[in-house]
C-alpha cells in the first residue's frame, strides 16, 4: 500500500518518467488523477454521460499504449486534452455515419446535443458552438476545460499565440453573434 | 442598440456529473491492459533496428519542421508527404527484417488469430466489438496484407512529443487491413486511402505479424488441457442425505473463460469452473472478529430464479482479514518459466511486469528469489530482502526466454531456496509462473505432485499463475496448486495481476485456515432432493470430512467461498427421483419438528495446528427470505454468476431461464463494484448470449 500512497505525492513529470520504466501502478495512479479533467472535456462536446465515460476509456487506453514514447512527461495535460478532442471527433464522425442513410445525416449534430443536455441550451452555448471549428475548441478548450493556453495549444497542435487570436476573434464573433440573435 | 454582455468563464460552469467510481476503474483496467501491451512491445527484441528508425526520424523531423512554419496547407502537405513517406517505408520493409510495425491495438482489424494476443480483448472491451472468429485463410491474408494510411489530418501526426515509431502507432490514423477478413467495424472508415506499400511475405513474417508462434497454433489443435467435469446429479436426501466438499478459492477458471469470450468463442462445457467464477468476484460477507475463529459461514435460503418448486441454498465463507500489522515476514521464491514457449507478449512480458506489481507490495522484511527454469535450471536471484526492490526489479528486467522447459530441475532449485531462507512462523511460497509446459523429464505428474505434497509438509506451500493460452496445462496446475496449499490464478491481463497480486495479495500470501472442509446433512423432513453446484473436481467422500489426515482447501486472509446447494422442498413438484418403495420408517433419523432445511459443518485447522476445529451452522425458516429481491445484494450476484456457469454448461435446470435475466440480475445486484469486475461479468453474459446460437 505504501508504494501506491507516495506515487500520490508525485508530480505528472515523475510519474510519467516511472510509467515509461514500465511501472503499472504509476500509470494506474496518472488515469486515476486525470480521469475527471478527461471526462468533464468529452462530456461538455458530447453532453451525455454515457458517451463520455466511453470516450474517456477509449483516451486512457490510447495513452496506456502511447506514454511510454511521450517525450515531454510534462506536457501530458496537453496531451490528454488532444486524444480527448480527437476521440470526440471520431466519436461524432461514427454517430454521422450510424445515422447515414436517414435525414439525420444533413442535421447539423450540434442540435441534436443542445436537445439531449438541457445545460447546454444557454444562448452562449449555441453560439460557441456555431463558431469556426478552430475558435470554438480554443474557446471550450481555455474556457470549459479550464486549460491554460500553453496545453491548450499543445492539445490543439498550435504554437501558443495561435490560441490567443482564436480566443480572439471568437469573442469578435460571439458578440456579433449574439447581437444579430437579439435583433 | 448595446452590445450584448456575455462572459466566456460561463462555460466551464456547466455541471458536469462527478464521474462514476464504476466508470473510472473500468477505464483504468482496459487501460493498464493497454500500457501492458505497449510495455510488451518495447520489451521486443530491437535486432537490425538502427537504421530504418533513423530513416522514419528524418521524414518526421521533415514533416514537423514544414508544419510548423505552416508553409503549406494541410491537404496539399498530405499529398506531397505521402509519397516520400511511402517510399521510404516500402524500401524499409522489403530491406530489413525485424521491423516491428506501427500498429494501434484500437485500429488494428484482423482475425484475432493474426493479432497480438491482447488485442481482440481489448477491442472487446472497448469497444464491444466482437472480432471475426476464424480468418478464412491465414496464409492468404499474410500474403496480401496491405497497408493503408488515412490522408487526412496530417497536423495530428505533425508536432507530436514523442518518439516516432510509437507516437505514430498511438496516435495517427493507420489503418492495417487484411484484405481476406471483414471490412473494419470500428476504426474510422478512411475517406481516401493511398496504398502505401504492399508488404512482401517475409516482412510480413518478421515483422508485421507479431505473433508468428499463434499463426502457428492455428495448424495444430488447442492443446489447452482441461480436466472433463461432470456435473454433480441431483441427490435424494433419503439415500443421501450428506454432502461433503473441499473449499477452493482458485479463480482461474473465471479468467480463462472471459479470455475466451472475448475471443468469441463459447467454452466448452468442461472447461467451466462454476466454483471458480462465483468465487472470482469479492464479497462482503460478514467476518469473524478475531484469528483464532478464522472464518464465518453466511447462510442464506433464496426461491430458485429458474426454477418455482426449487430453493437455492448459498453459504458463503469469509475468512479472517489479517490487519497489516499482522501480517507475517513472507520469503518467496520466484519460479519463473522463460523457456522458448513464454516468447510471447502475454506471457513473459506480462509476467515480468505481474511479478513486478507483486514486489512493489512487499513489505522490506520479506525476501524473494528466483529461479528461473528453460534448458538448464537456473537462479538468477539468491534471496533478497525486499528493501534492495532495485536489485530484485532488475533481476527481473533481465530475464531472457529461450530453451526448452525442465521444470522438475527448477522446481528442486526452488525448494532448496525457500529452505535456504525459510521463515519460521511466517509465509514460506513458491509461486511458480508458467505456461503449462513443464517438461518433468522422466518425473510424471504424479511424481511431481507428490514432491509438492511433501514439501507443504515441511512448511513451503506452492501457488501457480497461469500465463498465456493454447498450451495450457490447467489440470496439471491445478492439482500443483492444491497440493502445495495455494492459489492457481489465470493471469491474462495487467490488470488481473494486479487484481491477484495487489489487490488480494494478503489472501494470496497468508493462509489463515488450511484443509477447509463443508460438509451440509440435509433434513429429509424438509427436503427431498438437492444437488451442489459446481465444486465437481472437489468432492469428498462423507468420510473424509472427520479425517485430518484428508487434505483440502485452503483459506487466505479476507478470502471468501461461496457454494450454492439447489434443493426441493419436501413435496414440492417436479421431483426428479422417485420415492423410495421401501423406505422404512426406521431408516430416518429421530425425527425433528426443528423445520431445519440443513445442518452446515466446517471442519478447519489453523495453519499452525494439525487436529482440524469444527464450526457448525443449522439453516433454518430465519436464514430464509421468501423473494430473491429480497436477499443481500453478494448473495443475488453470487446466484447470478451460478447461473450463468449453469448456462455456459448447457445445464437441463436452466435451458428456459435466459441470458437477458441473469444479466438482470446481476444488474440489480452490481452494488458499488468499485474495481468495475461486476459491470465486466454483466458484458461476458451478454457476449455469451450474442455467441449463443
Amino acid at each position: 500500500m505504501d508504494a501506491v500512497n507516495s506515487l500520490f505525492l508525485l508530480d505528472d513529470s515523475s510519474l510519467v518518467r516511472k510509467c515509461q520504466g514500465g511501472d503499472g501502478l504509476a500509470f494506474g495512479t496518472l488515469v486515476e488523477r486525470h480521469y475527471a479533467l478527461v471526462h468533464g472535456c468529452s462530456y461538455r462536446r458530447v453532453g451525455n454521460r454515457a458517451d463520455a465515460e466511453d470516450i474517456a476509456q477509449e483516451v486512457m487506453v490510447k495513452l496506456g499504449s502511447a506514454i511510454k514514447a511521450l517525450r515531454e512527461p510534462a506536457a501530458l495535460r496537453g496531451f490528454l486534452l488532444r486524444l480527448t478532442i480527437n476521440a470526440v471527433t471520431d466519436h461524432f464522425r461514427k454517430k454521422t455515419r450510424e445515422n447515414r442513410g436517414l435525414a439525420s445525416y444533413f442535421v447539423d449534430p450540434t442540435t441534436k446535443l443542445a436537445a439531449e443536455a438541457e445545460d447546454q441550451t444557454s444562448t452562449l452555448w449555441v453560439a460557441v458552438r456555431r463558431l469556426p471549428d478552430k475558435q470554438r475548441d480554443a474557446v471550450l478548450l481555455v474556457y470549459g476545460d479550464g486549460a491554460t493556453h500553453r496545453e491548450a495549444a499543445e492539445a490543439l497542435g498550435c504554437a501558443e499565440a495561435t490560441i490567443s487570436f482564436h480566443v480572439h476573434e471568437a469573442r469578435k464573433r460571439l458578440k456579433e453573434m449574439l447581437k444579430e440573435d437579439a435583433q | 442598440m448595446s452590445d450584448p454582455e456575455f462572459d466566456l468563464s460561463d462555460l466551464s460552469k456547466m455541471p458536469v456529473p462527478e464521474p462514476r467510481p464504476v466508470a473510472i476503474a473500468a477505464a483504468k483496467r482496459a487501460a493498464l491492459e493497454a500500457f501492458e501491451n505497449s510495455t510488451q512491445k518495447s520489451f521486443a527484441p530491437t535486432k537490425g533496428f538502427d537504421f530504418t528508425t533513423r530513416l522514419i526520424r528524418i521524414a518526421t523531423k521533415l514533416w514537423s519542421f514544414t508544419m510548423n512554419t505552416r508553409l503549406l496547407s494541410g491537404t496539399a502537405l498530405a499529398t506531397l508527404l505521402i509519397a516520400p513517406f511511402a517510399g521510404i517505408t516500402a524500401y524499409q520493409l522489403m530491406q530489413q527484417r525485424g521491423v516491428v510495425a506501427p500498429v494501434t491495438t484500437e485500429q488494428m482489424v484482423a482475425p484475432p488469430e493474426v493479432l497480438p494476443q491482447g488485442a481482440p480483448q481489448v477491442m472487446a472491451e472497448t469497444k464491444n466489438i466482437v472480432a471475426p472468429a476464424k480468418p478464412a485463410l491465414p496464409q492468404a491474408s499474410r500474403n496480401d496484407m496491405g497497408i493503408v494510411r488515412k490522408a487526412k489530418n496530417p497536423d495530428a501526426i505533425a508536432d507530436l512529443k514523442m518518439e516516432e515509431s510509437d507516437a505514430l502507432a498511438a496516435t495517427s490514423n493507420d489503418v492495417i487491413m487484411s484484405p481476406g477478413s471483414s471490412p473494419p467495424v470500428n476504426g474510422p472508415v478512411p475517406m481516401a486511402m493511398e496504398p502505401m506499400a504492399n508488404v512482401p511475405m517475409d516482412a510480413a513474417e518478421s515483422g508485421y505479424i507479431t505473433q508468428a508462434p499463434d499463426v502457428q497454433r492455428l495448424e495444430n489443435e488447442n492443446r489447452d488441457k482441461f480436466t472433463v467435469v461432470r456435473s454433480n446429479s441431483v441427490v435424494a436426501v433419503a439415500t443421501q442425505p450428506v454432502s461433503t466438499f473441499s473449499v477452493d478459492v482458485d479463480t482461474s477458471g473465471y479468467s480463462s473463460l472471459r479470455r475466451m469470450l472475448n475471443q468469441g468463442i463459447l467454452p466448452e462445457h468442461d472447461a467451466v469452473r462454476l466454483e471458480e467464477m462465483v468465487n472470482y468476484f469479492p464479497y462482503a460477507y460478514a467476518g469473524p472478529e478475531t484469528a483464532t475463529e478464522a472464518f464465518m459461514a453466511n447462510v442464506t435460503v433464496t426461491p430458485t430464479p429458474w426454477n418455482q418448486n426449487t430453493k437455492l441454498l448459498h453459504i458463503g465463507i469469509k475468512g479472517y482479514d489479517l490487519p497489516v500489522t499482522e501480517q507475517k515476514a513472507a520469503n518467496l521464491v520466484f519460479l519463473l518459466d522463460v523457456s522458448g514457449s513464454m516468447d510471447a507478449p502475454d506471457k513473459l512480458p506480462l509476467l515480468k511486469a505481474s511479478f513486478r506489481l507483486l514486489v512493489n507490495k512487499l513489505k522490506p522484511t520479506d525476501t524473494v528469489s528466483i529461479v528461473t527454469y528453460a534448458g538448464d535450471a537456473g537462479i538468477v536471484l539468491e534471496p533478497t530482502k525486499a528493501s534492495d526492490k532495485a536489485k530484485i526489479l532488475n533481476a527481473i528486467d533481465n530475464l531472457q526466454p529461450g530453451g526448452s522447459t525442465a521444470g522438475e530441475a527448477g522446481i528442486n532449485a526452488a525448494y532448496k531456496l525457500a529452505e535456504q531462507a525459510f521463515v519460521k512462523d511466517g509465509v514460506n511460497r513458491i509461486m511458480l509462473a508458467t505456461d503449462g509446459d513443464f517438461n518433468v523429464g522422466a518425473a510424471s505428474d504424479e511424481d511431481l505432485k507428490k514432491l509438492v505434497e511433501d514439501k507443504r509438509k515441511s512448511g513451503v506451500f506452492l501457488s501457480v499463475l497461469g500465463f498465456g493460452q493454447g498450451n495450457y496445462q490447467d489440470n496439471l496446475m491445478q492439482t500443483l496448486a492444491q497440493n502445495g496449499n495455494g492459489i492457481a490464478a489465470y493471469i491474462d491481463t495487467l490488470g488481473e495481476a494486479e487484481k491477484v497480486l495487489v489487490q488480494e495479495a494478503t489472501a494470496s500470501l497468508f493462509t489463515i485456515a488450511k484443509d477447509v472442509k463443508i460438509q451440509v446433512e440435509f433434513n429429509p423432513e424438509t427436503v427431498s432432493e438437492y444437488r451442489l453446484i459446481g465444486y465437481e473436481t472437489r468432492h469428498l467422500n462423507n468420510e473424509d470430512f472427520n479425517n485430518d489426515r484428508v487434505d483440502a482447501g485452503d483459506i487466505g486472509s479476507g478470502h471468501t467461498v461461496t457454494a450454492v446447494y439447489e434443493m426441493t422442498p419436501k413435496g414440492a413438484p417436479g421431483q426428479t427421483n422417485d420415492p423410495l418403495r421401501y423406505n422404512t420408517d426406521a431408516a430416518k433419523p429421530a425425527t425433528n419438528d426443528s423445520g431445519e432445511y440443513a445442518f452446515v459443518k466446517i471442519r478447519y485447522k489453523l495453519p499452525s495446528e494439525a487436529t482440524s476445529r469444527l464450526v457448525t451452522q443449522p439453516v433454518t425458516a430465519a436464514n430464509e427470505v421468501k423473494d430473491i429481491a429480497a436477499a443481500p445484494e453478494d448473495v443475488r450476484f453470487g446466484i447470478a454468476v451460478t447461473a450463468f456457469g449453469e448456462k455456459l454448461r448447457d445445464e437441463d435446470q436452466v435451458s428456459n431461464y435466459p441470458y437477458a435475466d441473469i444479466e438482470k440480475l446481476a444488474s440489480s445486484s452490481r452494488g458499488t463494484d468499485a474495481f468495475g469486475y461486476r459491470g465486466e461479468f454483466m458484458k461476458l453474459v451478454r457476449l455469451a448470449a450474442g455467441l449463443n446460437p
